[in-house]
């Protein structure tokens, strides 16, 4: 292909029909059968072509765009102290001071804890390790099916306690004692049952009790 | 070992000369030992003590060396006297003292607190004149002479039960403390 | 009465400061009123002040300034760490280290056990006094 003697900015030397000779184009039709390829124009693309066209009027108002963030929300990382079976001290929450067997991590990085349930009253629930002291005391764990406890499981159960008053129910007498379902208590006997079975009456007695500081006591020097 | 690092003084050796010149090419060098609390205080030692000896000061001189120079011995106890001269309020005094340590820096280091508490002289108005390792024999002072005995014997009175670590101390005691002596 | 520990070489002294709290050394040499070259068979030979040593009962028979075999050789053969550890104040240390040492399970151990210990006692007393 040869090249075209430009006269002037935008005036070549050559006109059309002496460009279509030299650039060849002939060729290329004669290819495919008299006709120049085409390729088939994505519509997303001309729909991105349409939107790119300048508006005929600014927006009045300035539109706020969201900022892009591009963190990655890494998983929570487990403290190498905590493996399934350590007993842990629950410090914060209603069930401070409880010793509890945990079970597992679930996906969202909250730890999986029992308590069981028949010693000192703490369900199969969910804690942050923050809010934990990770114990040396280890407890031998039978085989469990801990596939049903997930986050939504959990999470269902919270979203219907935390339904908010509207000024009607808040003045309307308390309801009767919300009965758990039956679903829930059965999942609790059986981890129950299968955990009682694997302890010892040492560390039974050990996780019915509560943990304390006494006088004189100093956590931070302490071992657990 | 790690009072080797701990002392704020330490020994250096440094040698320095006046710049050659076409009269002297080969200028004499000279060798000084100085306690200073880095290498660049050394240095400035140096050329305060040789200005003051010789014709040569930092403009038409150059360093050609500085060492700290360590104890041979570290783990041993000797006796070191050091001779000093020191500005008062008054004048200029010289001065021989004893100590004994294990290292000649340490002795340096106990000779400017005692130069700073009993007579109240602070490090820039002392100059160290010479150190020596000194011989039992040769031991002047009673203080030092006391000690120079292999079957020494004495007990430790007024003994104060002290906490384990400083941050352990308390600023109220719940009981007098014992000083029973044992 | 009269004293009966004294500084001397040979003596063995606990530390009672710093980051050796706790070791057993032994005084090779007296640099002055206030420090003494000490030593210990896992140690280096170094200056310590009293303030930071307690005196013990006990002692070996070394020279001033005794080398680290000389001094490895008495503290073995005297048994220092041996006799430290069988004696009063040694078993008073291992006690508080021990209870120091302990997980939070063993803790609830001592307590149930405290607290069985006390049961048998009051039942005891409660029939002593009943019957006297």
């Amino acid at each position: 292909m040869g090249k075209a003697t430009i006269i002037a900015a935008g005036l070549s030397a050559h006109g059309r029909s002496k460009t279509y000779k030299r650039r060849g184009l002939w060729a290329i039709k004669k290819k495919h059968g008299g006709k120049f390829p085409t390729t088939a124009k994505k519509a997303a693309v001309a729909d991105a072509a349409a939107s790119k066209k300048t508006p005929r009027f600014y927006p009045a108002d300035d539109v706020a765009k969201p900022l892009a963030h591009n963190a990655v929300r890494k998983p929570t990382k487990l403290r190498s102290s905590i493996t399934p079976g350590t007993v842990l001290i629950l410090l914060a929450g209603r069930f401070k001071g409880k010793r509890v067997v945990f079970l597992g991590q679930l996906p969202s990085g909250l730890l999986l804890v029992t308590g069981p349930f028949k010693l000192n009253g703490v369900p199969v629930r969910r804690v942050n390790q923050a809010y934990v002291i990770a114990t040396t005391t280890k407890v031998e764990l039978p085989k469990l099916s801990l596939d049903k406890f997930t986050d939504s499981y959990f999470k269902a159960a919270e979203d219907k306690q935390k339904k908010k008053k509207g000024e009607e129910e808040f003045f309307k007498t308390e309801e009767a004692k919300k009965e758990l379902s039956a679903e829930y208590i059965a999942n609790q006997k059986e981890v129950d049952a299968a955990l009682l079975k694997a302890l010892s009456p040492e560390l039974k007695g050990y996780l019915s009790t509560r943990f304390s500081l006494k006088d004189g006591d100093r956590p931070h020097l302490m071992k657990f | 070992m790690p009072q080797e690092g701990i002392f704020k003084f330490h020994q250096y050796q440094v040698v320095g000369r006046h710049l050659p010149t076409e009269q002297d090419p080969t200028p004499t060098v000279y060798r000084m030992k100085v306690w200073a609390q880095d290498a660049v205080r050394a240095k400035s030692k140096f050329w305060y003590f040789l200005r003051r000896l010789r014709r040569v000061k930092k403009a038409n001189g150059q360093i050609i060396a500085v060492n700290e120079i360590f104890e041979r011995k570290p783990t041993t106890v000797k006796n070191f006297g050091i001779w000093v001269r020191y500005q008062s309020r008054t004048g200029y005094h010289n001065m021989y003292k004893e100590y004994r340590d294990t290292t000649l820096n340490g002795a340096v280091d106990q000779m400017y607190s005692e130069m700073a508490s009993r007579h109240r002289v602070r490090f820039p108005c002392i100059q160290i004149i010479k150190t020596a390792t000194v011989p039992a024999s040769a031991c002047k002072r009673a203080n030092t002479l006391q000690f120079h005995d292999s079957k020494i014997r004495f007990p430790l009175t007024h003994r104060l039960a002290r906490p384990s670590a400083p941050e352990y101390r308390t600023l109220y005691k719940a009981t007098r403390p014992s000083v029973a002596m044992i | 009465m009269p004293f009966k520990r004294y500084v001397e070489i040979g003596r063995v002294a606990l530390v009672n400061f710093g980051e050796d709290y706790g070791k057993l050394v032994v005084i090779t040499d007296v640099v002055d009123q206030n420090r003494a070259l000490v030593d210990a068979p896992t140690e280096t030979r170094r200056i310590m002040p009293f303030k930071r040593m307690t005196l013990t009962d006990l002692t070996v028979e070394i020279p001033r300034l005794a080398s680290k075999k000389v001094l490895t050789a008495a503290f073995t053969s005297a048994d220092v760490a041996g006799k430290f550890a069988a004696s009063a104040w040694g078993k008073k240390l291992a006690a508080r280290q021990s209870k120091a040492n302990q997980n939070d399970f063993e803790r609830y151990q001592a307590a149930v056990a405290k607290a069985k210990r006390n049961r048998a006692v009051r039942k005891a007393y409660n029939q002593l006094a009943k019957s006297a």
